[in-house]
């Protein structure tokens, strides 16, 4: 066999390119700066018959093959890194799966449009507390008959908010782990659909990166992706492909960098000749080549396969991290090559090696991929014992919180709810600290959220900063983006950490890396216009309101009508703690010898899983201290 | 000489009294004493319900010998084979060679175990089996796990006699008052009698609460434990205990205070805080030294009250040994639904309270206060505000304050 390409992959690569050169690189730079996504070209791109490569003419696609596909991702992101992951989320995330799962139906209504690049595709499965272990995913879709209700978060999710059509994954089972998960086709513009943090990203800062919010979402029954419970199983599937387009964005970023290196080592002269004549840096190039092409070969036999519908899950994990791992060494010597020139902004060597690296993380870090790979080397592991769960209920990013709701009467009422509240718990009103108390150091502080709305909304939280005597905060967002307040005041992991009293969140929905930076307050309030909204379940006291309406009632309710007195020095005010709640199982005891079963801890000596009902023990299972059969067994 | 006493019609107590040991199962101090019940029953049989400790073998062989009068002994049932009630089972076979052993398989099992050799004369019962031994009909009822796997109780149908084994049973000689009504149990016996059930049977409540489900469905007239009073009267009085005791509910809205110092500064903030409590209303509150206190008190006492507070200094970047002795007991007793105080002192790197907490988060139904009190080595302004806030806190929930 000749390991050649085919002259019509060569003419389709020479297609893409030339695209690439005309409408990308020249404002490449600029996408880069400004974090701009390139619309009008991805819709050129689209009407050139390109954003539907590998699927059926007859679906609106272009009836080419898998390595016609990847030859296409790395063309683009051999100029830029982001317009390539663009079409790769598109064909392999966003399309892919209603192409292999979806009825006729599904194909006619979301396919078509997909393929003929009318509509951007997007895939939605990775969360707060589910990367890279799908397991632990906690968006729900609940069966209301003829509609699902879908509610939760998805986080890093490329090509929202662009992308028209979403395939997104929730649990419809939460007690199946990956068996309940099950795959929707999710259209933006949906009530209830809206999308949350804009991410500021190292690098491909051209494609468009952001998180899914689902607050009741109506998800049509027919729109279920597959038949419930599948979706773990079609996502791994979709990322398998996925791993095709990513190894290949790789290699053009790659193959970008390494060009670029080497013109410049050409022509850059030191010692009396090029660079390139060094053998120092021709070793680097030798290198460079060697890696592109065992990289190449890698991407383009697993397209093969893939194309020849043989098995290719253990290959496409290998050119996804093979060709990532070699990306970052090849971007590495490329702006080593340029010297104290790529350390620059405007060169593209700069930008590549900073586009480079989320290839050896997304669609599966290089860690899960190794993990792939070794499955399939060394088989399945022996039956893991799961981990005990904790008698109590798991608690939320903040840990446990009172999470009183105040939604009866008025917005006075609930207001003076809350104050009454605040009160009992020690909170003393006539005393404050300055508004621009270091978040570090402040007693009390009242934090804004995107949900603040316009600029002037402002002046009504310092309002409710002065008489709550606290200082002001507020969420990421607030700061880097809105720009309303200094970047040394948002709360969060990242940012400023309180460990204060009294923190009053306006507007702020709860990410998670908000969350963190207030888990030592003693007391957060909450007020939120979206009752799903996160930070609820986070709070002690929450009120559902616009912020515009309540933060003046609070405001109100706080004037002494005297100017707050200084605060004395700062008392930590304790936490509550929620009371313990009866397991809603009975232990069952031994009359043999008083051993108790809990199931939450199964028994380890007779291979019995934790989670194990009493009932559900084998009949022959035997007391593991005494050796007394079941029906010995009492219920406590 | 012998020494006993009629119990009801046909029937004797023919036990001892112990002054002598000082820890009953080698562990638990018993300044009043013990008592080791043995009941014998004379009928158109002969019926003696189980034997005593070794150490009361004589006076209990004289007694038998009294009561019987000539008369040859029939049956021994063994309601219970802990030694303290079992070993003189070879001596008495050995008097009364015609005697037929009457009890439960497991039982038997462990007779041999023990070195008993009791051949060919033994009649071996299931639940429910009844005896007639002339005028007196018994049926037996297994109780496993009060607090050994072979027990079983005794009820004579024919007068509601109950010979229930250790359960009702309590620490303490009797000296001559056999009955309930002849003591002031209140004031005299219901420390002991607690102390002696948490300790012992109080980590098997789901087994007791299984008996006294079965001691609901009979008319019992008279306990015969094997250990402290007989029961006549107000027998309802001691049950309600026993249901409180082995559902694991407070006896009392009180406050054990109990706490670990080392040279009297937490010992200190202990005293404040039971002061503060006083102070607020709340005077059913105990201090205990848990160095210097036994830790079977410590039980009985955090089996009563329904809020305990643990006041322990830092020792080695852990619990101080003695209270976490305490701690690993409560844990081991199954001691569950009481709201719990935190104090910890520490002089350099104070870690006791999280720990102490960490321990009652990983019983079942403990309820750690958010009030906790952190002290830098001795009371100042500061942690003296967090114990008023706890003594606050504790006030409101025993006064049934909003």
């Amino acid at each position: 066999m000749l390991y050649q390409t085919t002259e019509q992959h060569e003419a389709l690569r020479q297609r893409v390119r030339e695209f690439a050169e005309t409408e990308i690189k020249p404002i490449a730079f600029q996408l880069d700066q400004t974090n701009g996504f390139p619309a009008e070209q991805i819709e050129k791109f689209g009407k050139m018959g390109l954003m539907g490569i590998p699927y059926p003419k007859e679906y609106g696609g272009a009836g080419l093959d898998v390595m016609s596909y990847a030859i296409a991702v790395e063309e683009l992101s051999r100029v830029d890194g982001g317009t390539g992951v663009i079409l790769s989320a598109h064909v392999s995330l966003g399309t892919w799966p209603i192409f292999a799962f979806g009825t006729e139906e599904q194909k006619q209504k979301y396919l078509v449009p997909l393929a003929k690049g009318e509509k951007i595709g997007a895939f939605g499965l990775t969360e707060e507390n589910a990367g890279s272990d799908a397991g632990g995913t906690e968006t729900v879709a609940v069966d209301k008959g003829d509609h699902y209700l879908l509610n939760g978060n998805k986080i890093f999710i490329t090509n929202a908010p662009k992308a028209d059509i979403y395939v997104v994954f929730a649990s419809t089972d939460p007690t199946a782990g990956t068996r309940g998960i099950s795959a929707f086709i999710v259209e933006k513009g949906w009530d209830g659909f809206t999308f949350g943090d804009h991410y500021d990203k190292l690098g491909i800062r051209s494609s468009s990166t952001a998180e899914l919010i689902f607050n009741n979402v109506k998800v049509p029954k027919e729109n279920l992706l597959g038949k419930e419970g599948q979706g773990f199983k079609i996502a791994m599937a979709t990322l398998d492909g996925g791993r095709i387009g990513i190894a290949s964005q790789a290699l053009g970023i790659a193959q970008g960098a390494f060009e670029s290196a080497l013109g410049y080592a050409k022509e850059r002269v030191q010692f009396g000749k090029p660079i390139a004549f060094q053998q120092a840096i021709s070793f680097k190039l030798a290198d460079m080549a060697t890696m592109l092409h065992t990289s190449r070969l890698l991407i383009y036999s697993t397209a093969e396969l893939k194309e020849n519908h043989e098995p290719y899950s253990m290959e496409a994990a290998m050119a996804k991290q093979y060709a990532s791992d070699c990306c970052q060494k090849i971007v590495d010597e490329a702006l080593q090559i340029y010297g104290g020139s790529g350390f620059l902004k405007g060169m593209d060597v700069e930008r590549f090696y900073r586009d480079s690296k989320i290839t050896t993380i997304y669609e599966g870090t290089n860690e899960i991929q190794r993990v792939v790979i070794a499955a399939h080397i060394v088989g399945k592991p022996p039956k893991q014992k799961s981990q005990r769960r904790s008698r109590t209920k798991t608690a939320g990013a903040t840990g446990p919180r009172k999470n009183i709701m105040f939604n009866e009467g008025s917005n006075e009422e609930k207001v003076a709810q809350l104050v009454a509240a605040l009160e009992k718990d020690g909170y003393d009103f006539s005393v404050g600290i300055p508004i621009d108390t270091p978040i570090a150091e402040a007693e009390r502080v009242v934090s804004v959220g995107k949900g603040i709305g316009p600029k002037e909304n402002m002046a009504l939280a310092e309002e409710l900063a002065k008489q709550a005597g606290a200082a002001i905060g507020s969420s990421r967002p607030v700061a880097e983006t809105l720009q309303y307040v200094p970047l040394e005041r948002y709360v969060g992991m990242s940012g400023q950490k309180f460990k204060g009293n009294l923190y009053i969140a306006c507007g702020i929905s709860g990410a998670g890396q908000h969350l963190k930076g207030i888990k030592d307050a003693s007391t957060i309030v909450a007020i939120n216009n979206s009752p799903n909204a996160a930070i609820f379940k986070n709070a002690d006291y929450g009120i559902v309101g616009n912020v515009k309406d309540i933060m003046p009632l609070l405001a109100e309710a706080l004037d002494t009508g005297k100017p707050k007195e200084s605060a004395p020095p700062m008392v930590k005010i304790k936490r509550a703690r929620p009371k313990k709640q009866a397991p809603d199982y009975n232990f069952y005891i031994c009359n043999g010898c008083g051993y108790e079963y809990d199931k939450e801890l199964g028994d380890e000596a007779s291979e019995i899983e934790p989670g194990t009902p009493f009932e559900k023990l084998p009949d022959e299972w035997m007391c593991p201290k005494c050796g007394e059969g079941k029906d010995e067994f009492i219920k406590a | 000489m012998y020494n006993v006493r009629k119990v009801t019609d046909d029937l004797y107590w023919v036990g001892a009294n112990d002054h002598r040991l000082h820890l009953f199962e080698n562990i638990y101090p018993i300044p009043r004493g013990v008592s080791y019940n043995s009941y014998l029953l004379l009928d158109e049989k002969t019926v003696l319900f189980d034997t005593v400790d070794w150490g009361a073998c004589r006076q209990y062989l004289l007694n038998i010998e009294h009561v019987l009068d000539g008369r040859p002994l029939d049956y021994l049932v063994i309601n219970h084979m802990e030694p303290d009630h079992a070993a003189c089972i070879e001596e008495v076979l050995l008097r009364y060679p015609d005697v037929v052993v009457i009890s439960t398989e497991k039982a038997f099992l462990m007779m041999t175990q023990y070195g008993f050799e009791v051949g060919e004369n033994k009649i071996q019962v299931a639940e429910g089996d009844t005896m007639d031994f002339g005028k007196h009909k018994v049926v037996f009822v297994f109780a496993p796990m009060v607090h050994w796997p072979e027990t079983m109780v005794t009820f004579d149908t024919t007068n509601g006699v109950l010979f229930s084994a250790d359960a009702f049973g309590s620490f303490g000689a009797l000296d001559g008052k056999l009955f309930n009504d002849e003591v002031d149990f209140d004031r005299d016996w219901l420390d002991d009698a607690r102390r002696y059930f948490t300790n012992i049977v109080g980590k098997y409540g789901p087994h007791v609460q299984a008996v006294l489900e079965k001691a609901g469905t009979i008319d019992i007239k008279i306990l015969c434990p094997l250990h402290g009073p007989v029961w006549r009267t107000d027998l309802g009085y001691l049950l309600n205990k026993y249901d409180l005791w082995s559902r694991y509910e407070p006896e009392d809205k009180a406050v054990m205070i109990a706490y670990a110092s080392m040279y009297g500064n937490t010992e200190s903030a202990a005293q404040v805080l039971a002061s503060e409590l006083c102070e607020r209303g709340v005077t059913n509150v105990v201090v205990y030294d848990v160095s210097t206190t036994d830790v079977s008190y410590l039980i009985s006492e955090a089996f009563r009250v329904s809020h305990i507070v643990l006041a322990s200094v830092t020792y080695n970047l852990e619990i101080y040994p003695k209270m976490l002795d305490f701690l690993n007991q409560m844990k081991s007793l199954n001691l569950q639904k009481r709201t719990i105080g935190i104090i910890e002192n520490g002089s350099w790197a104070p870690q006791s309270g999280e720990l102490m907490s960490k321990f009652m988060d990983d019983m079942k139904l403990m309820d750690v206060l958010g009030e906790e009190v952190s002290l830098a080595s001795s009371l100042n302004d500061v942690s003296y505000r967090e114990l008023r806030e706890m003594a606050d806190a504790i006030a409101e929930q025993i006064n049934g304050k909003k």
